[in-house]
């Protein structure tokens, strides 16, 4: 067991961070002390996260080339009978890959903050929660049991909620904050009976083989592995095999990563600040389900029922949000459900298999997305905290490097070659259409489905470039105060942060947008490189070959030990019994073909073409029909339906929470509580009473009664059992 | 010192009750009112200092107790004078010795009339809890039971709310009537113990059991489930479990805030701890067979206790009905008869203690600012108030279950234990185990609905209401109180395994005796190869 104590570095250096701007950044006020420690801290976790995923300067492998995972036992967590959970972290390729990109995503977006928050009061206390976050999300990946990846998991939602809820004087942020906790709680319950349903039938929560203490701790996930494939059929759902506990796991990946039906809270969750949104509600967070789901593949695999459901909704999802996003006019809106839309893709992926283009479009995605968000900020931040479109227009003249490096962000969403998301997106699709042999011919429709969002999300993130830099400036348009109301840009930091509380950001007549300081916009730099050329870790053999190379795929190559072949032992299992027969001890490279969706049959690759010219020139349509229509008439109206989110949220309040509550109230506490058990006490009280008072005229209060109550009550149980004692006795 | 540690249980339940009576003779003597709060500071804080002896010695043996003593009281009916701790009392005995002069503290300033006598049944109400959780005699336990109602009663009926007269009186007849049925039951056992033994009767625990355990008294049908029965009812209404819980909303709600908790924090934990130390010892078999009727009632109790706790408009009320939600988990744990679950269920006992403890503390912080409890007079609290909103929300997440906050290790290993259980095995088609664990999970989602929709109108959003605007945040002796109690919330939470092993083999005692009783054991390994071969 390889170990290296740099894995508790990584996750507690931002602990640190947090308690201090707590505690001595919340006496200091200084917005230099707790920027330098917020980023610092970050920094840190970020060096020690590259130096053992890549093995610089640890003298071990990288954990993302090394065959078994690196290992850092801290402390027993819990230990009765049988149950064991240690505070124990791993770093594998999947959890490598995860901890460099957050970490140093989160970096940027530290940095970003440090500008972006500037002059809020609460600045010691949002990094704080910031450092919080990163602590709990690298908690989260870097667990090497499932109870601790749920510790992340719960800590994750805390952060958000806390962080959601950052402006606390607002109504939509408070509220905003509870709907977002609670809809992930109703997840969560998925995951707590998930997790037992796994101990129950394994015995073991961890994820890995690994010896503690001189104890052999077996991995839940490979003795799965190696039970049989359950059939497929809907009662498998509930018949508490491999199928539930599937199903269960997902029914967490629909709360955190915002997918039909709970993902109502992300939209919501907008009402934080902005670099918020990039970081937890765009990058890592809401990602969190898909790491779960391809941690977990082999019990995925073992499932083709829960696959079948995973595929069904991540599609259903994806085209769902892109239409609501068609259809908002607040910026961050927009990006909220096109985060949603993209999310639903991954668990498409996830869903007929393809694990590994999931995981790919997690890091692309984090990329451009958290580049929009950030952008946005940026647009926010130079407009004054206007977040509607309908009042911006040709920012391109004032905002330059937003401008341009949200450009390529466009590019990358909506699939334009060499841009990263091209090769992600394009990856799933093209795993989708493949899919047919176990999925038969929904593999097609969940195909056409996803091409279909392809399509919307160029049309929506074009209207969204148009109306914010291209057109005329309508700073200072009014806007018709019923259409204002109704879907109300909410003030990110001022009136909320500070004092003021203009709700109607009245603009002053000479009012110029202006570009952002060096600290919001090198983050945004750096975010559009990496969004322009990070895809090219994992161009697929179909394209390489078209120039002569050989395999690059070096993102398959690092991922592929993480996926299960089901049926036979895990892949990166202990050395110790099976001999180092496996095929990937020999090298990474070599172990590639044994992976079945490695092989590169030629008509699988010209179908691979194919389908990526089709999905290119999709894109482009969509973009230019969002070009057509929108840089004529950027304000133009879409139907009601689409601006009322198709009217979610009104069904879950009207069907289920006023029920619930009224239920409550009327039947449960009023009903049962009062009325009938008190009423039971009451009555025999006032039985007694009036009892009382037939026999003589006594002044009977209510001590009274209850003291005959007792009396009788008393004498009568005394008298059966001494009738009961003594027939024993005698 | 060594005569501090022969009779260190002695010095713990009597030194409270001598400080009461120093504290009225001082009273009687200096016509002073107002300094008797310090008595009881120094007492309690002495107690909890002396009870920390308790760790000088390891685990006791199997059925075994440390700190024992057992000198004969009345010997006209055999009765004596018998304590001792084992791995179950242990952490209860210091949870008390814990909480009591935080209790004192957050009546500091808040009673206003009649100051010694509320200190001093502060320290008799002390006494009469360690004396329950450490006699190992069923008479002098039942005294104790019974003498813990007292102070109690007074408590609420003369210090508390507005309907204190109704609630203080509810909640001694509920409690009142229970425990005179577990009297007859424990003179029924000594009886029954004089004519199995064919000597003279006995109220002791361990004789009792011995007895028991070695087919000397065997129970008959009928008489061990009415025994069972009488002694159930009793705890059950203590703890309180659905349907006999509505003495708690009101007692919780009309007490003066030290009451509330101790309520809440102690007083509740003697139902589950005489359930477990009593009715799983001697009726192992009636445990069994109505294990499907208490985790049913659990279940109940725990979804109702949220959904009722939800629509509270008074915010102590929803508090207190978070209590009926809570303990129904402890009672789930306890029956569902695994290590993992009574393991949890002990632990979550702790934990209740200690969150719901703290809750009320808060609550009493707020009442004694502005004189309600109305939720909707609140609002935008955490402006004027920033650490007791703070406070306030890290309570709230250990109440909810956050992990490495204390609640989470409880409620989760009962749900394990739960999940694991073998008792609900009726039916072959369904796994009312695993129905029974899930259903008590929705619990947990409704614990984040109700106290997060609580913080939600208390403490964000603007302050609305004028009188809310000049509120003082937290005094240093609030803080300071609350302190400990937030310690405690992080280490239970993070590292469990000491309390754990604490209780680890009284627990696996108990467990034994129930499953193996009526051959649980072989029961259980049979269906565990059924169940594998099912899949």
């Amino acid at each position: 067991m390889t170990e290296n104590n740099l894995l508790s570095l990584i996750i507690f250096a931002p602990l640190v961070g947090a308690v201090v701007n707590w505690l001595i950044g919340g006496r200091l006020k200084n917005e230099l002390f707790s920027s330098v420690v917020g980023c610092g801290t970050i920094a840190i976790s970020t060096i020690a996260a590259f130096m053992v995923a890549f093995g610089i300067g640890t003298g071990q492998t990288g954990a993302l080339f090394a065959d078994k995972p690196i290992f850092d036992q801290i402390w027993t967590w819990i230990q009765v009978g049988s149950f064991r959970a240690d505070f124990g972290l791993a770093m594998d390729p999947l959890s490598g890959i995860y901890a460099c990109f957050i970490t140093f995503v989160g970096l940027l977006i530290h940095i970003f903050a440090a500008g972006y928050m500037h002059g809020d009061k609460g600045f010691y206390r949002f990094f704080a929660y910031l450092n919080l976050f990163m602590f709990s999300m690298l908690t989260l990946i870097l667990g090497d049991n499932i109870l601790l990846m749920f510790v992340g998991w719960e800590g994750v939602g805390l952060c958000s909620y806390l962080l959601i809820g950052y402006y606390i004087k607002l109504d939509e942020a408070r509220r905003a904050a509870k709907k977002a906790f609670v809809m992930n709680r109703i997840g969560d319950w998925g995951v707590l009976i998930g997790i037992f349903l796994l101990f129950t039938l394994t015995g073991s929560i961890s994820f890995f083989d690994k010896t503690v203490d001189g104890q052999h701790v077996a991995s839940s996930l490979n003795v799965i592995a190696q039970m049989a494939q359950e059939p497929f059929g809907w009662g498998t759902i509930f018949a508490g095999g491999i199928t539930s506990i599937a199903v269960l796991l997902f029914i967490g990946a629909t709360g955190k990563s915002a997918q039909i039906p709970l993902f109502t809270w992300l939209p919501d969750a907008m009402a934080g600040p902005t670099p918020v949104s990039a970081l937890i509600h765009a990058a890592t967070m809401v990602t969190a389900g898909v790491y779960m789901v391809v941690r977990c593949n082999a019990i995925f695999q073992n499932a083709p029922t829960a696959m079948f459901i995973v595929a069904i909704i991540g599609c259903a999802t994806a085209l769902f949000a892109a239409t609501v996003g068609l259809a908002q006019n607040d910026i961050k809106k927009v990006l909220a459900y096109s985060t949603v839309s993209q999310l639903g893709y991954m668990f498409l992926a996830c869903g007929v298999g393809a694990f590994i283009a999931a995981i790919f479009h997690v890091m692309t995605h984090a990329f451009f997305k958290a580049l929009l968000f950030l952008g946005s900020g940026s647009v926010i931040h130079g407009m004054h905290h206007e977040q509607d479109m309908r009042r911006m227009g040709n920012l391109r003249k004032y905002m330059p490097i937003t401008y341009v490096t949200m450009g390529a962000a466009w590019l990358a969403i909506c699939g334009i070659p060499i841009w990263a998301g091209f090769f992600s997106k394009d990856e799933i699709l093209f795993k989708t259409f493949a899919a047919s042999g176990p999925l038969g011919n929904w593999a097609y429709v969940l195909w056409a489905v996803g091409l279909a969002t392809a399509v919307l999300t160029a049309v929506y993130m074009t209207r969204l470039m148009v109306m914010t830099f291209f057109g005329e400036e309508r700073f200072h348009q009014v806007l018709d105060e019923a259409h204002h109301a109704d879907d109300h840009a909410h003030d990110d930091a001022h009136s909320a942060g500070g004092d003021e509380e203009d709700e109607h950001h009245a603009l002053p007549a000479d009012f110029k947008p202006h570009e952002s300081p060096w600290t919001m916009t090198v983050p945004l730099v750096v975010l559009a490189i990496l969004s322009t050329v990070g895809g090219l870790v994992g161009i697929p053999y179909a394209v390489s070959s078209l120039f002569g190379a050989g395999d690059v795929n070096v993102f398959h190559r690092t991922l592929a030990p993480v996926i299960v072949e089901v049926g036979k032992p895990h892949a990166i299992a202990p050395a110790g019994e099976h001999a180092v027969a496996d095929a990937h001890a020999a090298s990474p490279a070599a172990a590639v073909p044994s992976h079945g969706e490695e092989a590169h049959d030629p008509h699988e690759i010209s179908l691979e073409r194919t389908l990526a010219v089709v999905s290119v020139i999709l894109a482009l349509f969509g973009i230019g029909i969002g070009w057509m229509v929108f840089s004529k008439e950027p304000l133009r109206a879409l139907p009601k339906i689409l601006q009322d989110k198709w009217r979610i949220d009104e069904l879950y309040n009207g069907y289920v929470v006023d029920p619930i509550t009224k239920l409550s109230t009327q039947g449960l506490w009023k009903g049962f509580d009062v009325g009938f058990i008190d009423g039971i006490v009451n009555g025999i009280g006032n039985l007694m009473v009036e009892a009382g008072n037939a026999v003589r005229s006594l002044q009977v209060g209510f001590v009274r009664s209850y003291a005959a109550i007792i009396l009788f009550g008393a004498l009568a149980v005394i008298g059966y059992f001494i009738y009961y004692g003594l027939k024993l006795v005698g | 010192m060594d005569l501090i540690n022969q009779n260190l249980l002695t010095i713990l339940i009597l030194l409270p009750t001598i400080g009461a009576i120093g504290a009225i003779v001082y009273k009687a003597v200096t016509k002073d009112d107002s300094s008797q709060r310090w008595f009881a500071l120094v007492i309690t804080t002495l107690n909890f200092l002396i009870s920390l002896l308790l760790f000088t010695r390891g685990v006791p043996a199997v059925g075994g107790f440390e700190f024992e003593q057992n000198v004969p009281w009345i010997s006209a009916i055999h009765t004596n004078y018998h304590v001792g701790v084992d791995g179950l009392s242990f952490w209860l005995v210091l949870l008390t010795t814990f909480i009591m002069p935080l209790s004192v503290l957050c009546a500091w300033t808040a009673v206003e009339k009649k100051k010694t006598a509320f200190f001093a049944f502060l320290l008799l109400l002390e006494s009469a809890m360690l004396g329950v959780f450490v006699t190992l005699d069923l008479l002098v336990f039942y005294l104790f039971f019974e003498a813990s109602l007292v102070p109690m009663f007074f408590l609420i009926g003369v210090w508390g709310g507005k309907n204190r007269i109704y609630a203080a009186v509810k909640f001694f007849i509920f409690t009142a009537v229970g425990s005179l049925l577990m009297l007859v039951a424990i003179i029924a056992l000594y009886y029954i113990y004089a004519g199995a033994v064919q000597g003279s009767g006995s109220f002791d625990f361990v004789e009792i059991l011995a007895a028991m355990q070695s087919g000397k008294l065997v129970l008959g049908q009928q008489a061990g489930m009415l025994l069972f029965l009488a002694f159930a009812l009793s705890f059950a209404i203590k703890v309180p479990i659905f349907p006999v819980h509505t003495w708690l909303p009101d007692a919780h709600t009309e007490a003066p805030t030290a009451g509330s908790v101790i309520l809440a924090a102690i007083l509740l934990k003697m139902g589950t701890y005489g359930l477990m130390r009593f009715n799983f010892a001697f009726f192992p078999d009636q445990a069994r067979e109505t294990a499907w009727i208490f985790i049913t009632l659990a279940v109940i109790g725990i979804i109702y206790g949220a959904l009722v706790a939800m629509v509270q408009p008074d915010w102590k009320r929803l508090i207190a009905y978070t209590s009926v939600a809570h303990m129904g988990f402890v009672v789930l744990g306890m029956f569902s008869f695994t290590e993992l679950g009574m393991q949890g269920a002990v632990y979550q006992m702790l934990n209740h203690g200690v969150s719901t403890g703290a809750l009320f503390i808060l609550v009493g912080f707020a009442y004694e600012r502005r004189h309600t409890r109305e939720i909707s007079e609140y609002g935008g609290l955490a402006n004027v108030m920033p650490n007791y909103a703070a406070i306030f929300i890290i309570t709230t997440m250990s109440s909810i279950g956050l992990p490495f906050l204390n609640g989470f290790v409880g409620e989760f290993l009962i749900m394990v234990g739960m999940f694991e259980s073998n008792i609900l095995n009726i039916t072959d088609s369904t796994n009312w185990n695993y129905v029974a664990a899930m259903a008590a999970g929705v619990g947990v989602i409704l614990a984040a609905v109700y106290l997060l929709w609580l913080v939600q109108r208390v403490f964000f959003g603007k302050v609305t209401n004028a009188e809310n605007k000049k509120l003082t945040d937290l005094n240093a002796r609030e803080i300071g109180l609350m302190i400990p109690l937030l310690v405690a919330m992080v280490v239970m939470g993070v590292y469990p395994r000491p309390f754990l092993e604490r209780t680890d083999l009284a627990i696996k005692t108990i467990e034994a005796r129930v499953m193996k009783s009526a051959g649980g054991a072989v029961e259980k390994t049979e269906l565990d190869t059924k169940a594998l071969e099912n899949r």
